[in-house]
């Protein structure tokens, strides 16, 4: 028997038979990691051409894109994983909440998990906001300028983010440094964290059962994994090549040769739900409070809402009633908020 | 040994032509794309990669070397991006910087175009309180008559402005606003075309660009690109003929506002000439106007001075306050000859034009002709001789210059303007 190579020493020695179909977890977990390490390896190379600075930042992304060789590639893989990982985390959440995974003894790795959707969420918003163009220039604004709505903390978080009274040139390095420091080595290390979370809680969610079923091996699992990798390998290569992320001139933060902000508010496609929210109300209520709120709620499933033991690893199980329909509610809400918003 | 835990499949052989594929595609990607041609101007210190697209375009002209200027330093737009509408997106009056609404930006700048007085580097100013930018004479004309303002002195302009009058008096000009007259409206909406600030009409022979490259760009007939650039569609009309910046300006750009047709105060239409005229002398469009020889074999500029065609930095009613050169500038009268100055300081403004036409050889310790205001005509030069000799600035053509004092001619002191010299010396037409 050959010992196993650093790579079969990350997965388990086998996993359940029954979980291990694909309808059960459609590879969202798994892939999320990819799409996380993609977006580490093309932001590290994206590292040695990014200068945050009010002046350089968006000239700086035009010639990674426009003259460093494969640059386009970079910021394109870049780009798309991380609209992809928006995605892949939500179902990834839909999925876990849908087959009752965050039950006992699983709840701590369902809160990990929603800290890092909130990172994720936070890292696509930086990224966003470092491409320094004229288009990020309104979500940055209307972005930031909520934070000052909250009451009491407001000016103190706003200064911490923003470093300063307005967006300027402290902005651009703090956004810098939250991107990396802030969020991404700390999601990094949430990962690694929730990984271990499910090996540590007896592997991927599943159904204890009387006699022991076959379980399929991580020789099986490897090459599946490979597979998955490869179709998400082409579909990002593919995308960066057929819809290149777009770039428009430097935003005019305090910079005179900088764009004027366009006519058209607009917030990148993952907040949209927020902007929509902020023209129902008060920004501190709809903008802050609300989603916060929606945030608890999520947390709070496997603790208050369905704190029952039975029901693991099966789909649309009785008892997680409540906790599915709350998890639907809020992603076909916010999805048809984001679907009204994109159409206006 | 870890080699044995992975067994080559088919599979595996598919998996990694897929990736080698994926790879292809994208190392294709990248070889289609241009290669970069990097461009750093001396004055901007910083790269520039329009040359990648714009190769073989023609340097604009000897005072804006492209070493020392590059593009951007003037054009704005994105020097580092090699896509077409990021890099144009930022453009200063998209192909044109010297558009009036930009130029302040574009050519400004106390070294270049918006210098001081002193050293005639005010152009930019001078450009924006002249007639051929306010309209400010045939505004006050037309409103007067239609009853828009009791006099005609001028009140309106194309655009907000303020400043000084001939008489250093402060001068306040008001942006046209929508006028509930009927015909102050047609006037507005059908006749305000030939200013510096209007696009000119798409059609043969009526091709000018807008702000200082109306003339110092000229275009062809037709409006269409000849030069070097290959991103510039041959055929498609509204460009200068080359990208060029020159002072000697042929008469045919003058024509293409100055000869297109007129206006009709009874419509309140421009009525465009439909022809193309070849006799410069005959098909001149103002059927009385009589020239002289050397006023329709000369070009225009060749006696127009800058301060008549780009103004004198005052606000003036109307082009007759501006214009004032005469037969008599060049020619003198009976009793005196023409006034002249000799060229002693090498930084002598004659100097700085004829450098940049250099058909016209001039050095310190020549004499030339200056004008009653000390405006000097760089292209006539008296010979040691005594005699005067004329250079054409677009033509070269040498013409001896003769002078009135000594000749035959019976012109009374008193009746000095070229009108009176037509009486006799104008061309039958």
């Amino acid at each position: 028997m050959p010992r196993p190579s650093f790579f079969h020493h990350l997965h388990p020695p086998s996993i359940p038979w029954r979980e291990s179909r694909f309808t059960y977890t459609f590879g969202l977990g798994g892939l999320a990691v990819f799409l996380f390490l993609v977006l580490c390896f093309t932001g590290a190379l994206a590292l040695f051409y990014y200068v945050p600075s009010l002046e350089e930042a968006n000239e700086s992304v035009q010639a990674l894109t426009f003259l460093a060789p494969y640059g386009w590639l970079v910021r394109g893989l870049h780009y798309w994983a991380a609209q992809a990982l928006v995605v892949v985390s939500v179902l990834h959440l839909l999925r876990v909440a849908l087959t009752g995974a965050y039950k006992r003894p699983r709840r701590f790795n369902w809160l990990l998990g929603m800290i890092l959707l909130v990172a994720i969420l936070f890292l696509n918003f930086t990224g966003y906001a470092l491409r320094w163009d004229q288009d990020i220039a309104w979500a940055l604004l209307m972005g930031t300028n909520l934070l000052k709505s909250i009451p009491a903390l407001g000016p103190a978080v706003y200064g911490s983010l923003v470093g300063g009274p307005e967006i300027g040139a402290s902005t651009v390095v703090r956004f810098y440094g939250w991107h990396i420091f802030g969020l991404a080595v700390p999601a990094f290390i949430l990962i690694a964290w929730h990984i271990f979370r499910v090996r540590r809680d007896g592997g991927i969610s599943h159904v204890e059962e009387e006699s022991q079923p076959p379980r399929f091996s991580r020789d099986d699992l490897i090459p599946r994994e490979g597979l998955a990798t490869l179709i998400a390998t082409v579909v990002l290569f593919a995308l960066t090549m057929l819809f290149p992320p777009s770039l428009a001139p430097a935003a005019g933060f305090r910079r005179p040769q900088g764009s004027p902000l366009p006519d058209d508010p607009a917030a990148p496609w993952f907040f949209i739900w927020v902007q929509e929210l902020l023209r129902l109300g008060d920004p501190f209520l709809m903008g802050v409070l609300i989603p916060s709120f929606i945030l608890a709620a999520l947390v709070l499933v496997p603790y208050v809402i369905d704190s029952n033991d039975s029901g693991v690893a099966r789909w649309f199980n009785r008892e997680g009633r409540l906790a599915q329909w709350i998890a639907l509610g809020v992603v076909i809400v916010l999805t048809a908020l984001t679907i009204v918003g994109a159409l206006r | 040994m870890s080699d044995s835990s992975f067994r080559v499949h088919r599979s595996s052989l598919i998996a990694f032509t897929v990736l080698a594929a994926t790879f292809a595609a994208a190392w294709l990607y990248q070889s289609r794309r241009p290669q970069p041609v990097v461009l750093i101007p001396t004055l901007t210190d910083q790269p520039e990669y329009c040359l990648t697209c714009h190769t073989g375009i023609e340097e604009i002209s000897a005072a804006h070397p492209t070493d020392a200027f590059g593009c951007v330093r003037c054009h704005g737009g994105e020097r580092l991006a090699l896509d077409e509408d990021l890099a144009h997106s930022t453009l200063r009056g998209g192909g044109n910087p010297s558009d009036l609404s930009v130029v302040a930006e574009s050519c400004g700048g106390t070294e270049c175009h918006a210098g001081s007085v002193e050293s005639e580097r005010d152009h930019i100013a001078r450009v924006t309180t002249s007639v051929q930018a306010t309209y400010a004479g045939a505004i006050a004309n037309v409103y007067f008559a239609f009853g828009g303002q009791p006099d005609l002195t001028a009140r309106y302009s194309i655009f907000d402005i303020t400043g000084v009058d001939a008489n250093g008096h402060s001068r306040t000009l008001e942006a046209l606003s929508e006028s509930e007259n009927p015909f102050l409206q047609k006037f507005q909406q059908n006749c305000l075309t030939c200013h510096l600030s209007a696009k000119a009409i798409d059609e043969t022979g009526f091709h000018r660009l807008t702000g200082c490259a109306a003339c110092h760009s000229p275009s062809n007939e037709l409006g269409t690109y000849t030069g070097g650039d290959p991103t510039v569609a041959k055929g498609e009309t509204g460009h200068a003929t080359e990208h060029r910046l020159t002072t000697a300006i042929p008469y045919t750009q003058c024509n293409a506002c100055h000869n297109r047709g007129n206006y009709d105060l009874r419509t309140m239409t421009f009525n465009p000439r439909t022809d193309h005229p070849t006799a410069r002398l005959q098909d001149y469009y103002q059927p009385i106007a009589q020239f002289t020889k050397c006023e329709w074999e000369l070009d225009c500029v060749d006696c127009h001075t800058a301060n008549e065609v780009m103004g004198d930095g005052a606000i003036h009613d109307n082009k007759k306050s501006i214009q004032y050169v005469q037969c008599k500038t060049c020619h003198g009268t009976l009793a005196e000859p023409p006034l002249t100055k000799t060229i002693t300081d090498p930084n002598d403004i004659a100097l700085r034009r004829a450098f940049l036409n250099p058909s016209v050889p001039l050095s310190v310790g020549d004499t030339i002709v200056v004008t009653e205001k000390g405006e000097p005509i760089w292209n006539v030069r008296q010979l040691v001789d005594g005699r005067f000799q004329s250079v054409g600035k677009v033509t070269g053509i040498v013409y001896d210059v003769p002078l009135v004092k000594g000749s035959t001619c019976t012109q009374k002191p008193e009746e000095q303007e070229s009108r009176f010299c037509h009486e006799c010396h104008a061309e039958e037409r």
